[in-house]
């Protein structure tokens, strides 16, 4: 028995390595100097040094990080807060009146399983007539499409589990339906909303495909603008430095997802299993 | 219900019908209307209606053929690798999962890295020169492995779409197993149901559910992948790795051949649909987003 606990655990550690690999050679490579790169590609490292880093928020440097981080925040957060706001009276409506369970919320929730390329054209071809191409809030719009399905599932079967005295007791009272919903039903639903809100922000700093086909400049978030590093622009790629910036590229959401990971366990599978 | 009851509801839900019937309503009706003409990015506010002539010009294009066969086998293929070994090891390591319920984290932490990330991260581990992983090849076994080569390249976004996506697997049957009720395991020892038989017997019979909805997901997202292949190695030697969604994106930003592209993205519009239609009927009820 105790060997095969050993075992397990043996196992265990090279499925975490394994399945980790990339990012630990990254990290790795991304504090070498190009000379130690070139010698020494392997997962050990002499010289550990803060150059790529410094290179990729260089104020002068090729491309403005800055504002790559600061367009993948505004527009992660628009593709947040937005969901949340357009769903949650609906789902109240979806749960306790059972309103839309027929077309409204099977089409919302099954946009998930759609491919986004189907409506990536004719949305660039929209936004430029709008002139909303190349923004943060034609971003961040559609990537609150994207997270509609999971935040309008996990609302609606938050609320479907609440219990439904206290709004009977305020509707006794003549309490508004602006009241109930957000005096009463929201503040029961805040451990919800605060998963939808993470898992939410995760997806849409992590999409990839919107940002580069509906941004060019001023709006191109850090996952397009981390692919320019690797366009070598005269020279060949500068690898400590690309592999700096895939880091910083990733941080947030890695972040953001190990503090809070008990509370995405079950959304990461995207509301498949309950509980 | 009452007449204040149904304002009510369409004041409720009114905000997310407009904004989904803006997003993608018209978007859907521009498709249709494009898919019809001829169109380039000179006469897009006057496309001439051509019927299906885009339609025509797609199904018999080879290489939307080649496109849509890659797709199907991606998907087939890394769904049912992630499944088997996502099921494998949630099961094998409940016992540490269970001692030390965190550790889970370190194992998914693949799922929160950016696709698009993951396949830049490749770049590097597989660059011939300054690669980890094609040096320690070269320096303990001699070999040297040509990793985005025509011949193996599929072999290599497979292992890396595995990897990435074996731990979504693992998460849902490690919750899928855990939440069987441990009277269950109980009463079935009591039986001397134990070990090997207590799995195939009673333990994986109650995991098939969550073993379906795994296979579709992965199915689909496998079905529609973009990013991990983009940026790792674009539409491949001689197209070799080009997707579906690649095949779209290049026809409409590369060729500029709009009508052709939309044609092809309806065409898949339609597949989903059709695949979502029959999965539903299926599945009543079930959960499948």
């Amino acid at each position: 028995m105790r060997i095969a606990s050993l075992i397990r655990w043996i196992v265990f550690a090279l499925a975490a390595f394994i399945l980790n690999f990339p990012v630990i050679a990254t990290l790795i490579t991304s504090f070498k100097s190009n000379a130690e790169i070139s010698r020494n590609p392997g997962l050990c490292i002499r010289e550990p040094t803060l150059a790529n880093y410094a290179t990729v928020f260089d104020p002068a440097g090729r491309f403005d990080v800055w504002q790559f981080l600061g367009n993948s925040l505004t527009a992660a957060l628009i593709g947040t807060i937005l969901p949340i706001a357009l769903c949650f009276p609906a789902a109240w409506a979806m749960a306790r009146r059972g309103v839309g369970m027929n077309v409204l919320f099977p089409a919302a929730v099954n946009l998930r399983a759609l491919p986004l390329i189907v409506f990536a054209i004719p949305l660039y071809l929209m936004y430029q007539t709008l002139g909303l191409l190349d923004t943060k809030l034609g971003l961040g719009l559609i990537l609150a499409v994207v997270n509609i399905p999971i935040a309008l599932l996990i609302l609606t079967n938050t609320v479907r589990e609440l219990p439904y005295e206290l709004e009977e007791a305020a509707r006794m009272d003549g309490a508004s339906m602006a009241t109930l919903l957000f005096r009463i039903v929201l503040p029961m639903c805040r451990p919800a909303i605060v998963t939808v809100f993470i898992f939410g922000f995760i997806t849409a700093w992590n999409e990839f495909l919107f940002g580069l086909m509906l941004t060019t400049r001023d709006a191109v978030p850090i996952t397009v603008g981390a692919s320019f590093f690797f366009a070598s622009g005269g020279g060949g790629v500068q690898w400590g430095v690309a592999a700096a910036i895939i880091m910083v590229s990733a941080a947030p959401p890695v972040l953001l997802g190990l503090v809070m990971y008990r509370h995405i366990g079950g959304s990461m599978t995207g509301g498949a299993v309950k509980g | 219900m009452s007449l204040s009851q149904r304002s009510e509801n369409a004041i409720l839900t009114a905000p997310l019908v407009l904004f989904l019937l803006a997003l993608l309503g018209f978007p859907t009706v521009l498709d249709v209307i494009y898919s019809l003409s001829d169109v380039s990015f000179e006469t897009l506010r006057a496309p001439t209606f051509t019927g299906l002539d885009n339609f025509r010009a797609v199904l018999a294009d080879p290489d939307f053929w080649q496109a849509t066969w890659f797709s199907l086998k991606f998907a087939v293929l890394t769904s049912v690798a992630e499944c088997v070994l996502g099921l494998a090891l949630a099961i094998y390591f409940s016992p540490i999962l269970r001692r030390a319920p965190w550790m889970l984290a370190i194992l998914i932490m693949p799922m929160i890295i950016a696709p698009a990330m993951m396949g830049l991260m490749y770049r590097l581990v597989l660059h011939e020169f300054i690669g980890p992983l094609p040096n320690y090849l070269y320096n303990w076994f001699g070999v040297s492995y040509g990793f985005l080569t025509a011949q193996n390249v599929f072999k290599t976004i497979f292992v890396i779409e595995t990897l990435q996506w074996t731990p979504f697997a693992l998460l849902l049957f490690h919750m899928a197993y855990e939440s069987i009720p441990e009277d269950i395991r109980e009463a079935a020892s009591v039986d001397g149901t134990r070990g090997w038989r207590l799995l195939t017997r009673i333990e994986l019979p109650l995991m098939l559910p969550t073993l379906g909805v795994a296979l579709f997901i992965r199915f689909i997202d496998g079905f529609r992948v973009f990013d991990n292949i983009w940026t790792l190695t674009g539409t491949g030697p001689g197209g070799s790795t080009t997707s579906l969604s690649i095949y779209i994106y290049v026809a409409f930003f590369r060729s500029g051949e709009i009508g052709q592209a939309i044609a092809a993205s309806m065409i898949l519009f339609a597949a989903a649909f059709l695949v979502l239609f029959v999965a539903a009927r299926r599945g009543r009820g079930k959960e499948t987003a």
